[in-house]
């Protein structure tokens, strides 16, 4: 489908996506762009583009990208299930601690406050289908653009302070989070994460702030969990349980959605789907343009500045690479790191147009391991449309 | 049913609701297409999620809506009649549908 054809169909309230594709089976184009945004704003966050008010789905437009951390009114929202409490009581908030530890605990949000550690990590937070919308056949489920991730400085404790506390048995091999929003039949599953208890390390927290403030609503106040280089599936939010086992439980949201083919490329045909699959856990190396947005006119001859960001899953990013001739030559932008490994590498790429016309920006990262962004076209279809990392492009008109 | 009948009409939520104490979240009045088989769509969709959520899946084949309306079933235990299943698939086919069965 155009952007043209789309942004023309766009309804006020909605991202809706309509029209058809004429692409044969498994490609990967550039995930729809260009969206508007509501005109409507939930709470606590400017408009944003807006999938479903319930569950609440908001997107973040492409120009929040040119910041190292997103602000929390432009933050991405992704939540599974409709009742999602909407009365908050932050003096009276507990999590509850209980399966193979030595001391069941219920811990206040003030204890978690008062009587541990308080650290911080600045990692982002990408939903495992953002960019969907670049997969041909379209894969189920919402045809995100590239707006379903961000990046924040997240305060907490550390969820090992916690289960020391609670003291972890010797058998305990997985943990399990629950968070408090429910569905509306009794029955439906819980979203429940669990992780392997080798899994746990020193960056993982239980945290309650978000870049200076109190999570917002919508981002899992009060608590949620902050899993630095995975998906966002695995960082519940409103946080309730946190329950340890030694079995591993089936669960829908680990069983059934947000799974890849367990081969080397995690690719498969429409028509041929591969088993096994496997979980979505650590990202892969991206990055993405915020400045300029496709469609803006530049002038000729002036002093451009390229900007964007970049991320893996804690690798850490080396360079990101700009080119201007549709990949065939590329050169180095400038990085802005500090926030540490798992946070957005802030990119900038001067450059002065001096030819009239159309002008492609392509923005490549690559990270400490070499790993790099493939070409949007080589990347390799999967059922659920996941893990999308193709080289961003964007392109404006030099007038 | 409160819920539906509010999506009815154009309903407009609060600019920024504090945290601390009661949140509403606003309601989005999604222009999904009307015909045969909409009042199954209300009835069996609606409690569990909006409109958006059907307009931002992409045109798709029947196979998937039909498939999309089992998971709703299998595995979100949606007290789904087969008739109704049946309904649900049509008209999502119809309206949201890729003119391709498979």
């Amino acid at each position: 489908m155009q952007r043209r054809e789309f942004l023309k169909s766009s309804l006020v309230a909605s991202a809706a996506v309509l029209g058809s594709t004429a692409l044969s089976a498994g490609e990967t184009t550039q995930p729809i762009d260009g969206r508007k945004v509501s005109k409507m704003a939930f709470p606590e966050k400017k408009p944003l583009i807006t999938y479903s008010d319930r569950p609440p789905l908001l997107e973040s437009p492409r120009g929040v990208f040119t910041q190292g951390l997103t602000p929390n009114d432009e933050f991405f929202v992704r939540w599974h299930l409709p009742e999602i409490p909407l009365h908050n009581d932050p003096d009276n908030y507990t999590i509850k601690v209980n399966g193979l530890v030595d001391k069941e605990l219920e811990i206040s949000l003030k204890e978690l406050k008062t009587e541990f550690e308080q650290v911080e990590v600045t990692a982002v937070l990408q939903c495992g289908g953002n960019s969907r919308s670049a997969f041909h056949p379209i894969a189920g489920g919402i045809q995100w653009g590239s707006g379903a991730m961000g990046c924040a400085k997240w305060k907490g404790v550390r969820l090992r302070d916690v289960l020391n506390r609670a003291g972890m048995k010797k058998e305990a091999h997985f943990i399990g989070f629950n968070g408090k929003d429910n569905a509306a039949y009794y029955e439906t599953p819980n979203f429940v994460r669990e992780i392997e208890t080798h899994e746990l390390d020193d960056h993982v927290i239980l945290a309650y702030e978000m870049n200076g403030e109190d999570l917002p609503y919508l981002n899992g106040y009060p608590l949620r969990l902050v899993m630095p280089g995975y998906y966002s599936d695995s960082w519940v939010k409103m946080l309730s349980d946190i329950t340890v086992t030694d079995k591993y439980k089936s669960l829908f949201f680990m069983d059934v959605a947000y799974r890849i083919p367990d081969n080397e490329c995690e690719c498969e045909e429409p028509d041929n789907k591969f088993k096994p699959t496997k979980p979505i856990t650590h990202m892969n190396v991206k990055s993405v343009i915020g400045y300029p947005e496709n469609g803006m006119k530049v002038y000729h001859n002036s002093h451009l500045v390229v900007r964007g960001v970049a991320f893996d899953d804690g690798t850490g990013i080396r360079d990101v690479m700009i080119s201007t001739d549709e990949g065939k030559t590329w050169e180095k932008a400038l990085l802005k790191q500090g926030n540490g490994r798992y946070s957005y590498t802030e990119f900038r790429y001067a450059f002065k147009p001096n030819k009239y016309g159309k002008l492609s920006f392509m923005a490549k990262a690559i990270n400490r391991l070499g790993e790099e962004q493939p070409f949007a076209k080589d990347i390799k279809w999967n059922h659920g449309g996941y893990k999308y990392n193709g080289i961003d492009v964007v392109t404006v008109e030099v007038v | 049913m409160k819920k539906i009948l509010l999506l009815a009409v154009l309903s407009v939520g609060s600019l920024f609701a504090q945290v601390k104490g009661d949140v509403e979240v606003p309601y989005i009045a999604y222009e999904i297409k009307m015909g045969k088989g909409f009042d199954a769509i209300q009835a069996n969709c609606l409690m569990c999620h909006s409109f958006g959520y059907i307009i931002n899946q992409g045109p798709q084949s029947k196979e998937f809506w039909h498939k999309k309306v089992d998971k709703m079933i299998t595995h979100f235990k949606a007290p789904i009649t087969d008739e109704d299943v049946e309904i649900c698939t049509e008209y999502l086919f119809e309206h949201y549908g890729n003119g391709k069965l498979k």
